[in-house]
């Protein structure tokens, strides 16, 4: 199925959902502005699939070839960075992170002295960040453990 | 002119000059890295001057801005890839003159250029940004309602290769600004969490559509060789550079005067005023045939009309809240943030820390140029920074950035979200641009489209307040010719690719 009807389908469902949700709002005259939205928003999304009906879309190779296996270790890294960053503490969890990032995806061409490179640029990475926000403009960060 | 004048020593405080250098070398550098885009590095500082003082922030927000139009122009010419799309034009002959050895040559025709275009753009914003703020003062709550979708309907236009896209994004945009609470009822419109109830603040949308896409499409390309800088040094050129340079009149007159006129027309953006300029400066050129295989002109003439549009494309912005670019909108996020709001009251109510900041762009002119000649010899450096190093370091300054405006958990979750469907959304062809201009212009909309309805019950009734008028018809078939224009310009790009296909 071409990518354009793909979009305008799902984008209907959430237009159809969206509008029937405005009727559960408690005061009906709020809804009065995003109604006109969500209106405008179904008649671009049916002219979308209207478009990818009749119009020949140029095929398009993206999608082949897509590095799933990556795209979600990172996702799941970030995941991970936010769920301890209130626990360690915004600095120490950054520089977990940094060292986790470049040694998990840029495993395949890890070597000693690259592993020492990335600890040390985590390193200095992170102690700018501290020295300039921490220790210069005093800014509020998530405390942790350490830092 | 006057006030101005009387601001400007203003910029030249410590502080404001200190801040404006490291944010023209900061720049600089981001323009120059290749996986970075211009948008996301202004982005990505806004939250930061969220703890400074506004005009200071300000400088640092204007100063990353020129720099990485021009920055850009160094990955351009040194590996063939265009750091923003206003330096697509450059690398027409910056890079063939890069494999000819002359990359340190190019470099500085391009810094010296955008000097040149910077400046004339400048004293064409200076001349005509505060009259037509007056104008805007004119505007009732039916004038504003119809530019902010006036607004949303440029940039859908141009940030998107489909216009149906760029307005569902825009569309999307104004809905995210709904939610939370009705600014006039105070009822609660789509929190369906916890984390939505003081709803979407400009910060966390505007890292989360531009940094977040940025990391996953870094994480995509890892693997991906660059091309190696085409860079050696060449001793003793700048004095004769800049004499050939200057030499350059018809080139630079030509880039100058269209980036500025490209910069003024909202939406056209530095990618259209470089290549205009480019072919114009060929088409007068004498030895035409010399444009594309290093003719330090073509270089000169790209730009100086991408910088040239930095100035102008800030009169809309200052007077309008219509940006002129994608890092023009995230600019009005940092406006917003400081409590700016543009139109006649930023240089009646703020006039210090508005002539400030424009005088600091001028000053920014000046010191990426000079800056940009020094840090040349060093550049290509900057192509080597290995991509899993940017992927960890956005990801974190992107958290930071997010949590230290409001120092709120909930934000960065807001921020993460909405980056991750962008990325989902650019995969089926939706720009953040468009989004974020919705978000951002949603409560000028709303705020004005209630305020109207509320006259317009009492008074002469929906239709006439909204559709009549001679302003509201005028703004209303902007609007119209905007969507037009996008339009037509698909329907030729979709009969040119069917005969190619026949």
């Amino acid at each position: 199925m071409k990518k354009d009807m793909i979009v305008s389908l799902v984008l209907l469902a959430g237009v159809i959902s969206l509008y029937l949700s405005l009727g559960f709002m408690d005061d009906p005259r709020a809804a009065n502005f995003p109604r006109v939205i969500i209106i405008i928003m179904g008649i671009l999304s049916a002219l979308l699939l209207l478009q990818s009906i009749f119009l020949k879309q140029p095929k398009s190779s993206e999608g082949a070839g897509f590095p799933f296996g990556r795209f979600f270790i990172c996702f799941f890294m970030i995941i991970v960075y936010f769920i301890f960053m209130e626990t360690l503490g915004f600095y120490l969890s950054a520089f977990l992170f940094f060292i986790a990032v470049t040694f998990i995806l840029g495993s395949a061409d890890l070597t000693a002295r690259k592993a020492v490179l990335r600890v040390a640029v985590g390193f200095v990475f992170t102690g700018i960040l501290f020295l300039l926000f921490k220790v210069l403009l005093a800014v509020q960060t998530p405390k942790g453990l350490l830092l | 002119m006057a006030e101005f004048l009387h601001y400007f020593p203003q910029a030249l405080t410590f502080t404001n000059l200190l801040t404006l250098i490291l944010g023209v070398i900061g720049g600089l550098v981001l323009g120059a890295t290749p996986g970075l885009s211009p948008t996301m590095a202004v982005a990505l500082l806004v939250p930061f001057t969220f703890h400074m003082d506004p005009a200071t922030g300000l400088i640092l927000l204007g100063a990353v801005y020129t720099a990485t139009v021009a920055g850009g122009a160094i990955s351009a010419i040194l590996i063939n890839i265009p750091g923003a799309p206003a330096n697509i034009a450059t690398l027409l002959d910056g890079h063939p003159m890069a494999q000819q050895g002359k990359s340190q040559t190019a470099l500085y025709v391009c810094f010296i250029s955008s000097l040149v275009g910077g400046l004339i753009g400048m004293v064409i914003m200076i001349l005509f940004t505060p009259p037509l703020a007056k104008i805007a003062l004119k505007f009732g709550p039916s004038e504003m309602f119809w530019i902010a979708i006036f607004g949303i309907s440029v940039m859908a236009g141009l940030s998107s290769g489909s216009i149906l896209k760029g307005l569902l994004g825009g569309m999307f945009g104004l809905l995210i600004s709904t939610i939370g609470y009705s600014p006039l009822l105070g009822a609660p419109r789509f929190v369906y969490h916890d984390v939505l109830t003081g709803g979407v603040a400009i910060v966390p949308a505007l890292i989360g559509l531009f940094a977040i896409p940025q990391v996953f499409a870094l994480v995509e390309s890892l693997g991906n060789k660059l091309e190696r800088p085409d860079f050696k040094p060449e001793k003793g050129i700048l004095f004769k550079t800049i004499a050939e340079n200057l030499k350059m009149v018809k080139s630079l007159s030509i880039g100058s005067i269209v980036g500025s006129i490209i910069g003024i027309i909202p939406g056209a953006g530095g990618q259209v005023a470089g290549l205009i300029a480019y072919d114009q400066a060929k088409k007068f050129s004498k030895k035409p045939e010399s444009f594309g295989t290093g003719n330090p002109e073509g270089v000169a003439a790209a730009e100086s009309a991408n910088n040239a549009m930095v100035g102008p494309s800030l009169i809309p912005l200052l007077t309008l809240s219509i940006p002129g670019s994608p890092t023009a909108a995230v600019l009005l996020g940092g406006l917003l943030i400081h409590g700016l709001f543009p139109g006649p009251d930023l240089f009646i109510s703020h006039a210090e820390v508005t002539y400030t900041f424009i005088a600091s762009l001028v000053l920014a002119q000046i010191a990426m140029c000079v800056f940009g000649i020094i840090l040349s010899r060093y550049s290509y450096m900057v192509m080597s920074v290995p991509n899993l190093f940017m992927i960890a370091a956005v990801t974190v300054l992107a958290v930071y950035g997010t949590y230290s405006v409001q120092n709120s958990f909930d934000d960065v979750i807001v921020m993460f979200s909405l980056g991750t469907l962008m990325y989902i959304g650019r995969k089926f062809g939706f720009s953040p641009a468009p989004v974020v201009l919705g978000i951002i212009l949603g409560p000028i909309a709303e705020d004005n489209y209630l305020k109207g309805k509320l006259i317009a019950d009492t008074d002469v009734g929906v239709f006439s307040y909204f559709f009549t008028g001679s302003m509201n018809i005028i703004i209303i078939l902007l609007c119209v010719a905007s969507i037009g224009y996008s339009v037509y310009g698909e329907i030729r790009a979709y009969r040119k690719a069917k005969e190619a296909a026949v």
